[in-house]
């Protein structure tokens, strides 16, 4: 059976149409021809054919289709008012694979955003295909927006001006000034991967009051979370319909006794009232190194095409993040002796803590930082209070066992930067600084006493 | 049946609506909604005769429709379902109650940032082509997004004259 298409209307056309600023409406009928109309979460696209829907309960509509196999949809513009109506052949329901992984995470990053995660489960993605789609008639349509800038030529200079970067700290300078000034992106956050602990980290902030470095969330929390987690850029146009449909979904779902959030020991930078979100996950030779988070206090501020044009941005940010290895047989095996410390600090005593369990440290009773990056302040101020020794290379931190280090080259130098900011961050009496390529230096302003705490 | 006191409230709240139907052969229809209003136990919407031209062409073969109300500053929704519907009328009568409706809706959907001009679209109909279709509803069924979507919810019976 071949499609009926209106001339110029394509499925990947409509596909802004799918966001779900205007929910999707879906028709079925009974086998005796009663009709049952209802709002759907969530549709997307497969191919030029087909189209997926979201399945998360077993109601009127899921009765319907499975009986007769048909359904009519219609969708909305969200910029211009004009609308398509589709007819449907539901073909079956998949349980896995990638078009079940994108309506999952897109359902659960937008749940968990609004706490609701824990209502939400996708039962499958129904697969359809599309028998007809036309036009609405007879609706006054707005004329659409302009694109804010020119996507495709402002990416490539600033993927040019990223590819020029030689150290980590510049390119990651480079990128988030570089969505501010080029893409018009000026909230932004970069967050990292801690596999071992399921963690991401803050390393990076762009637009907002407070950095946050160091910051934590889980994976699978929040868009991010969930971005990090699938491995799937996830979006949202629309926020405050989103979260108020998803608030219907709960109550009538009527679940209760969520479990209660701990306030976050640093505080998360982040708009009060964003509009739009996007995550994009860091890709690079099968992993997931983080992602690239952006906010907008305007609706619908990101479309398909930030999203494709992020994608690639985050998979160049992410490959050279894998290879900004400095070149360590240009180094000696070993730094030179041991610049010694003065010991001649004044002011008062800076108190580090470290709980064994995770890394964890404290200065004054301060939250830092934990995970690898703690670990690598300990290691450091132990040799500086044992030998006085202030400038270390990289390599050594490496091939250092205590450290366990991922098993990802790149993971001690971004750990590194991460540690290096929050340091600098937090004004810390305990600085980092680099002492030339793949060499770091140790500040310190004032005497140190060490504490280990096991738990 | 008749409508409950707060599902007659529910018209003029600021919903949306959307008007489903099934043609004899089984296909199922669905088009965008002006105005509903209760009238002595029976339901009337109105639709665009244009956008809406296949839900009115099921309509006139088998009397089977359901409408569905939604009010988005809480996404609660109902549909009410018939199966003697007809069309009737049409033209500039409707106007007062579609623009009136149109009013409600467009407060509504401000509270989402969605201007007016936005909604405009959705109304743009002419005279014309304002068309009524009146039925009695027989049932009506929570379709508030969720587990429970699409079941039954009670409505009173007629009360007549005496």
């Amino acid at each position: 059976m071949s499609a009926v298409f209106d001339d110029d209307l394509s499925l990947i056309g409509v596909r802004r149409m799918m966001e779900g600023v205007i929910p999707p409406v879906l028709c079925t009928a009974s086998t005796d021809r009663v009709p049952n109309v209802s709002y759907l979460s969530l549709c997307e696209y497969v191919d030029p054919l087909h189209i997926a829907l979201s399945y998360q309960f077993f109601n009127r509509s899921r009765e319907n289709v499975l009986a007769t196999r048909r359904a009519a949809l219609t969708l909305d513009d969200p910029y211009t008012g004009a609308g398509v109506a589709m007819q449907l052949e539901y073909l079956r329901t998949e349980t896995e694979g990638p078009v079940f992984e994108r309506l999952r995470a897109k359902l659960m990053g937008v749940a968990s955003h609004v706490g609701m995660d824990k209502v939400f489960h996708l039962r499958g993605a129904d697969i359809y295909r599309v028998l007809e789609m036309r036009r609405v008639p007879g609706r006054k349509q707005l004329p659409a927006t302009q694109p804010r800038v020119d996507l495709p030529t402002n990416s490539r200079l600033l993927s040019e001006r990223m590819a020029n970067c030689e150290d980590l700290a510049d390119l990651l300078e480079t990128m988030l000034d570089g969505l501010a000034e080029l893409l018009h992106i000026e909230h932004a956050m970069l967050w990292l991967t801690d596999p071992s602990r399921q963690a991401l980290t803050l390393l990076a902030s762009h637009g907002y009051d407070t950095g946050g470095t160091g910051a934590e969330i889980s994976v699978g929390e929040g868009l991010v979370g969930t971005a990090v987690r699938e491995g799937v850029p996830i979006r949202v146009g629309h926020m405050m319909n989103m979260a108020t449909y998803m608030r219907a979904v709960r109550d009538s779902a009527d679940e209760a006794g969520f479990p209660s959030e701990h306030p976050p020991e640093i505080p998360l930078p982040g708009l009060k009232e964003p509009r739009s979100q996007l995550a994009v996950p860091l890709r690079a030779r099968g992993r997931v190194l983080g992602a690239l988070f952006v906010e907008s206090q305007h609706d619908q501020y990101f479309g398909y095409d930030d999203e494709d044009a992020l994608m690639m941005l985050c998979g160049q940010l992410a490959v050279a993040m894998s290879l900004m290895q400095p070149q360590e047989h240009e180094l000696p095996a070993m730094p030179a002796a041991g610049v010694a410390a003065t010991f001649e600090q004044s002011g008062p005593v800076v108190r580090l803590k470290r709980f064994g369990r995770d890394n964890s440290v404290f200065l004054d009773d301060v939250y830092l930082i934990r995970g690898v990056a703690g670990a690598i302040l300990c290691k450091l101020v132990a040799e500086y209070l044992r030998s006085g020794r202030t400038e270390y290379t990289n390599r050594e931190l490496r091939m250092a066992p205590e450290l366990r280090l991922p098993d990802v080259q790149d993971n001690l130098e971004v750990r590194l930067l991460l540690l290096q900011r929050r340091l600098a961050e937090q004004r810390a009496a305990i600085q980092i600084e680099k002492a030339g390529r793949g060499k770091m230096r140790l500040v310190v302003s004032r005497p140190i006493v060490t504490e280990v705490a096991e738990n | 049946m008749a409508l409950t006191d707060d599902m007659i409230q529910l018209l003029s709240a600021g919903v949306a609506h959307q008007v489903g139907a099934c043609t004899n052969a089984g296909r199922p229809v669905v088009c965008r909604g002006m105005a509903a209003q209760h009238e002595a136990g029976r339901l009337l919407v109105i639709i665009s005769a244009e956008s809406g031209f296949e839900v009115l062409d099921a309509v006139r073969q088998n009397g089977n429709i359901a409408v569905n109300l939604t009010l988005p500053e809480n996404y609660r929704s109902i549909s009410f379902i018939g199966n003697d519907a007809v069309v009737r009328g049409s033209g500039a009568a409707w106007r007062p109650l579609v623009d009136e409706r149109h009013a409600a809706f467009s407060r509504q959907l401000l509270r989402f940032g969605i201007q007016p001009e936005y909604t405009n679209a959705w109304y743009s109909a002419s005279d014309e082509h304002l068309v009524a279709i009146r039925f009695t509803p027989l049932q009506a069924r929570n379709q508030t997004p969720g587990p429970g979507a699409g079941d039954p919810l009670a409505l009173k019976p007629i009360e007549f004259e005496k």
